[in-house]
């Protein structure tokens, strides 16, 4: 309880104590731990993410053999001490197919989201300060979206050999119209707005206002959007993979993975089972990430829990 | 309001083209020798080079854009390069099963969809929020085809209740047709029905703030007449957009569930055919695709002055 | 109590009783009854089978047109269009009769001349047609039912040209159809044998179906591969598609498909599990796999880098990644003929036997010139044979240190790209994967891939003449010892300068339900004979 110093200038006017705390011991967390105590959701998802990177980092480490070491004498084998989760149609190993794979599914998962989001970025501000390229790029973006991005993708991999950059390229593309639309949208909003007015009329350049104005406003639900495209860039990946358009087959994903193990689903069921549940926890981890995010970066769609 | 129209419809037409030119770009700089896969194992160069310049390889870019555009307006798609089909007949013949797909995925993930998200609104902060958009979370998360192996599996191999694969046509009976969708919508629409879910929760959440909210409550309209007479409609307008924006992703996830329960759709023709680059299939069903996107957009577009009078062009 | 009851019972049988078993299509009993749901291996794209040698297109049109001959269940070639033929002493003359009542499904007679067209492009394409056309004097129409082929000089195995099973098979198209260019398909499906194809309802990938042809005359001999009577027992036969081999499995299980070309060999078990289905090896002469490497290009172009492939490579790593652990699936082949029949050999296949050399094949590849380029192998993803030998073989380079540029590619493509002679650089290739029948590996006559006469050969051209001498010296052979000696040597001088790699000698499946009877072991599907009850 705080005590007022008793020496004040005006003689006798007695000053109310101040009021017992109302909520006692109730601190405002501050700081990374206060954010993510607020946040379960950004929590969670972060922690997880953070595990699949790991995994990804230390794959070396992790991995008991050679991913791609074949064994066709020992294949099918179900989980065992010597193979955690059971060896595959040719004998490799899945668990360590499987940490290898996280790197491929988390490359094409950032790399596309960090790619779109650029590109995306500075298309929608070219197309929302210079007028005159504004229809024609979204009349572009527009048929870029018209057109399914799963399609795209298969016929973009189609046309080029099947490699991990190529996947990453072929994804980006069919991002690329939403990023841009919604960094286009902010740009319209603030162009229009007074202290925008003000910033041109004291002469500050465009690249001025981009930084100091636009760029801030747009950060937030870009990082947002940014997450969403990594999850949903994961689950194209592997689809691209089942139907056999994605990553080449030399190179353990968990795309991969399934798509070889899927005529044995009946039968085997480990064989895609560890891929996808990997997957699903990861795409989950970066969703809910997103979410938490977006919760906390925007107060109004915020609900505490 | 009939301008509008018109200058929507007008507006559709540059993205087509954007559209046909990509698609057509796209095979145009692709490798691989149509003519040489129709020439078959033992030609000779010479015979090559001969179903090349009847197959009109030989001519320049805008030459042969333009005559497939010309085709393409008198409804004429081509012809497959591997079946010697007409294009229009190969989609023709396998249009029902992916429209039949689309229409009852679309039911399903709505009427799924919507209510919880309105449940989730309406419990906003309690555990049913949580536990439903941890549901929806998921429906995000799980690669269509996990989904669709295990639907197939419990449902269709170990309980038989419902066929594993194949699709019936609506001519042989609506049972029988419903019986082989069922789970592929189910597979295809839990995708759908995370993305409407939470849309809806998020739409009707800003909605149930208002003001004239309080005001029904003030005036003792139970729950069920809040949420549906008053907010579900106000916050329709963001929904029926990621219904919109949807239709390009149950098309991507058709793909895989065509696949799966050996449905004879558009989009394991799209998918054969791109592999096998089998150009004239590719170019007539992704543009038919499109097309679609865009109409169902442009129809969204005109819905909304329908849901919200106070959008007015 | 098994787990499948188990689950339904737990599930609460009151509330299903409605619903139970809808697997079944809304068809009235007896016409379900009288159709065969047939998943074949692959698609039926393109069905034209002189100008496609794809099985799938050869065991379609063996339902809808008729051969002359077809061979029986010990491959000799026996009468089947043809009421009778007679050779010439000098063998140069062959007259053939046709049966009376033959008609074509558009209801025409079967006419000499519609014979005569349907030679004339079959034997543009097919390796020994082509070599009758060689020494053709002239191929005439006598009469309405009389065939007349003229040689300048004789040819045995005519009879086993016109009936072999081996694409392509000589097939009779009316005259207008059989006119159409060979290097061209044609468009209409007008046949001669029991079933008509049904174009209206084909959905290209997806479903082909056959339907009986009333006037179809059959032989009065018992049906045996493609000899004797081709009795159709079912009115309608139903060719689905299905990409995955789960869903086929699942659905030969819930009994939506009656019969199953190729199970993969993993699902067997669960197949053989199920009372309503029958397990058995759908082909006694089986399969080889393959992989051919290009002899136009480095470093393949010199035979010390083909025999070190060989020295590395094991067929037992080839043949468990294709039919897993059942050992009597497969059987190791040094050598290039199948095994079980009559001029099986293993002579000069010392170099795939015995424990593996990697150092020593290492050492051969130095001695070849290998300098570290990448090797572009073409592996076709969609087809599980290819796939998994793709997958072996880029570990057998990897383990001899080449540098492999794997292609991942489908079928359609490995087609195409196979048939282009540039360097592999420049759209060419080193290595393609692929498989036989063993039907077609029995001796050279229909062995198009063990021929070695440069330019004209099969795609990797080999040009190996002792090995194309011993082909010629078994065509002239008369006696089954001669044919025998010159198969041997054949054998081992293909070996020593490596034509193609066998990987192995392999068995397949097929399943079918219960329900259905008459289905045989055979080179090719066979429908006639084939019964489905309730």
């Amino acid at each position: 309880m705080n005590t007022q110093a008793t020496t004040s200038p005006l003689p006798s006017v007695a000053v109310a104590p101040d009021l017992p705390d109302l909520l006692p011991g109730f601190e405002r967390p501050t700081g990374l731990l206060g954010v993510l105590r607020r946040h379960p959701m950004l929590a969670l998802g972060g922690a997880l993410l953070v595990l699949m990177v790991l995994i990804a980092v230390l794959a070396p480490y992790l991995a008991t053999v050679d991913p791609t070491a074949l064994a066709p004498a020992r294949r099918t084998r179900a989980p065992s001490v010597e193979h955690w989760f059971g060896t595959d149609m040719l004998g490799r190993d899945i668990y360590s197919r499987v940490v290898y794979g996280a790197r491929v599914s988390l490359t094409v998962g950032f790399s596309v989201a960090i790619l779109a989001s650029g590109v995306g970025l500075a298309v929608g501000l070219f197309s929302g300060f210079v007028r005159w390229a504004d229809a024609i790029i979204m009349r572009v973006m527009d048929g870029l979206m018209a057109i399914p991005p799963i399609l795209l993708a298969v016929a973009l991999m189609a046309l080029t050999r099947g490699s991990v950059g190529n996947v990453v390229v072929a994804i980006t593309i069919a991002e690329i119209p939403r990023v841009s639309r919604l960094v286009r949208g902010v740009v319209l909003t603030l162009r229009d707005q007074t202290y925008v007015d003000a910033a041109v009329a004291a002469g500050t350049r465009a690249p001025m206002i981009i930084v100091r104005h636009i760029l801030p406003n747009t950060l937030a639900p870009m990082t947002v959007q940014a997450t969403y495209i990594c999850a949903s860039a994961m689950i194209v990946e592997a689809i691209l993979s089942f139907i056999g358009a994605g990553t080449p087959p030399t190179i353990p994903s968990w795309g991969n993975i399934m798509a070889e193990g899927r005529s044995l689903w009946q039968v085997k069921p480990f064989i895609v089972f560890f891929p996808a549940a990997f997957l699903s926890v990861t795409v989950l981890a970066v969703n809910l990430l997103g979410d938490g995010l977006r919760d906390a970066l925007d107060p109004r769609m915020a609900r505490e829990f | 309001m009939f301008g509008y129209m018109v200058r929507r419809v007008v507006a559709t037409i540059p993205v087509m083209a954007v559209v046909a030119l990509f698609v057509f770009s796209l095979l145009y700089i692709a490798p691989g020798d149509p003519a040489a896969v129709i020439a078959g194992d033992q030609a000779s160069p010479a015979d090559v080079e001969r179903i090349r310049q009847s197959l009109g390889l030989d001519q320049p870019f805008a030459v042969r854009f333009g005559q497939w555009v010309w085709l393409i307006l008198h409804g004429d798609l081509g012809t497959s390069i591997f079946t010697n089909l007409p294009v229009t007949t190969m989609i023709a013949q396998r249009l029902e099963p992916t429209v039949s797909l689309m229409i009852i995925t679309l039911c399903f993930a709505v009427s799924v969809g919507v209510p919880i998200g309105v449940l989730a609104a309406w419990k906003a902060g309690t555990w049913i929020d949580r536990v439903v958009m941890a549901f929806a979370v998921f429906g995000f998360s799980v690669p269509v085809f996990v989904v669709a192996y295990l639907l197939a599996f419990v449902f269709a191999l170990e309980l038989e209740w419902l066929p594993v694969q194949g699709y019936t046509p609506l001519a042989q009976g609506v049972w029988p047709w419903l019986a082989n969708l069922i789970l592929p919508a189910i597979a295809l629409g839990c995708v759908y029905i995370a993305l409407i879910a939470r849309i809806t929760r998020a739409a009707m959440l800003e909605v149930l703030q208002q003001d004239y909210i309080r005001t029904a409550r003030a005036k003792g309209i139970g729950p069920r007449g809040i949420l549906f007479l008053h907010a579900l409609k106000n916050a329709s307008v963001p929904i029926v957009t990621v219904v919109g924006i949807g239709i390009a992703l149950l098309i991507g996830g058709a793909v895989v569930t065509e696949s799966v329960f050996a449905i004879p759709g558009l989009g394991r023709l799209t998918v054969d055919a791109i592999l096998r680059r089998d150009y004239p299939v590719i170019q007539g069903v992704v543009l038919l695709f499109s097309c679609v996107y865009v109409l169902v957009n442009l129809v969204i577009d005109l819905l909304y002055t329908v849901l919200d009078p106070r959008i007015r062009y | 109590m098994d787990r499948r009851t188990l689950l339904k019972g737990m599930v609460g049988a009151g509330s299903l009783a409605l619903t139970n078993r809808l697997a079944a299509p809304a068809l009235a009993q007896g016409a379900a009854a009288r159709t065969l749901r047939f998943v074949p291996q692959a698609n039926l794209a393109n069905f034209d089978p002189i100008w496609g040698t794809q099985y799938v297109v050869r065991n379609a049109s063996a339902l809808v047109w008729d051969t002359l001959y077809g061979v029986d269940d010990k491959l000799e070639p026996q009468r089947q269009m043809v009421e009778a033929e007679d050779v010439s002493s000098d063998g140069l003359t062959w007259t053939f009769r046709l049966r009376t009542g033959l008609k074509f499904h558009d209801g025409e007679p079967v006419r000499a001349k519609d014979v005569v067209a349907s030679l004339a492009r079959w034997s543009a394409r097919d390796p020994m047609g082509l070599m009758i056309k060689g020494i053709e004097q002239e191929l005439t129409a006598v009469d309405d039912r009389t065939v007349k082929w003229v040689l300048k000089k004789p040819y045995p195995k005519m009879l086993l040209a016109l009936g072999k099973n081996n694409s392509p098979m000589a097939f009779v198209m009316p005259e207008r159809i059989a006119q159409t260019d060979p290097f061209k398909q044609i468009s209409e499906y007008v046949g001669s044998g029991p079933m008509r194809f049904l174009k209206s309802e084909w959905v290209p990938g997806a479903k082909s179906v056959f339907e009986k042809f009333a006037d179809y005359v059959p032989r009065q001999e018992r049906g045996s591969w493609l000899a004797g009577g081709k009795q159709m027992l079912v009115d309608r036969i139903e060719w689905i598609v299905m990409p995955d081999p789960a869903t086929a499995s699942a659905a030969l299980q819930n009994g939506e498909i009656d019969w199953w070309e190729n199970p993969i060999s993993d699902l067997i078990p669960v197949l053989r599990k199920n009372r309503n289905i029958m397990v058995d090896i759908a082909d006694p002469l089986g399969n080889i796999g393959s992989f051919r490497m290009n002899h136009l290009y480095p470093p393949f172009n010199d035979a010390r880098a083909r025999r070190a492939v060989l020295a590395a490579m094991s067929q037992e790593d080839y043949m468990r990644a294709l039919v897993g652990d059942d050992d009597s699936l497969w059987k190791p082949l040094p050598g290039f003929f199948t095994p079980g029949t009559p001029l099986y050999t293993e002579e000069g296949g010392e170099i795939l036997k015995g424990p593996r050399n990697i150092d020593g094949a290492k050492k051969l590849l130095a001695e070849s010139g290998y300098s570290g380029e990448p090797i572009t192998c073409l592996v076709a993803q969609d087809q599980p044979i290819t796939k998994a030998q793709g997958d072996v073989t880029a570990d057998l380079l990897k383990r001899l240190g080449m540098n492999v540029d794997f292609n991942a590619i489908d079928w359609g493509t490995v087609g195409a790209r196979r048939a282009q002679k540039t360097p592999p650089g420049q759209g060419g290739w080193h290595m393609f994967h692929t498989w036989h029948a063993g039907a077609d590996c029995i001796s050279p006559a229909p062995y198009t891939a063990i021929r070695a006469n440069g330019d004209k050969a099969w795609f990797g051209w080999p040009d190996i003449p002792p090995v194309e001498a011993e082909v010629t010296a078994w065509f002239e052979a008369k006696t089954l010892d001669e044919e025998k000696a010159a198969i041997r040597r054949l054998n081992k001088a293909a070996l020593d300068s490596v034509v193609f790699a066998p990987t192995g000698f392999f068995l397949t499946y097929q399943a079918w339900r219960k329900n259905v009877t008459g289905v045989t072991k055979g080179p090719l599907p066979v429908f006639w004979g084939v019964t489905k009850s309730a």
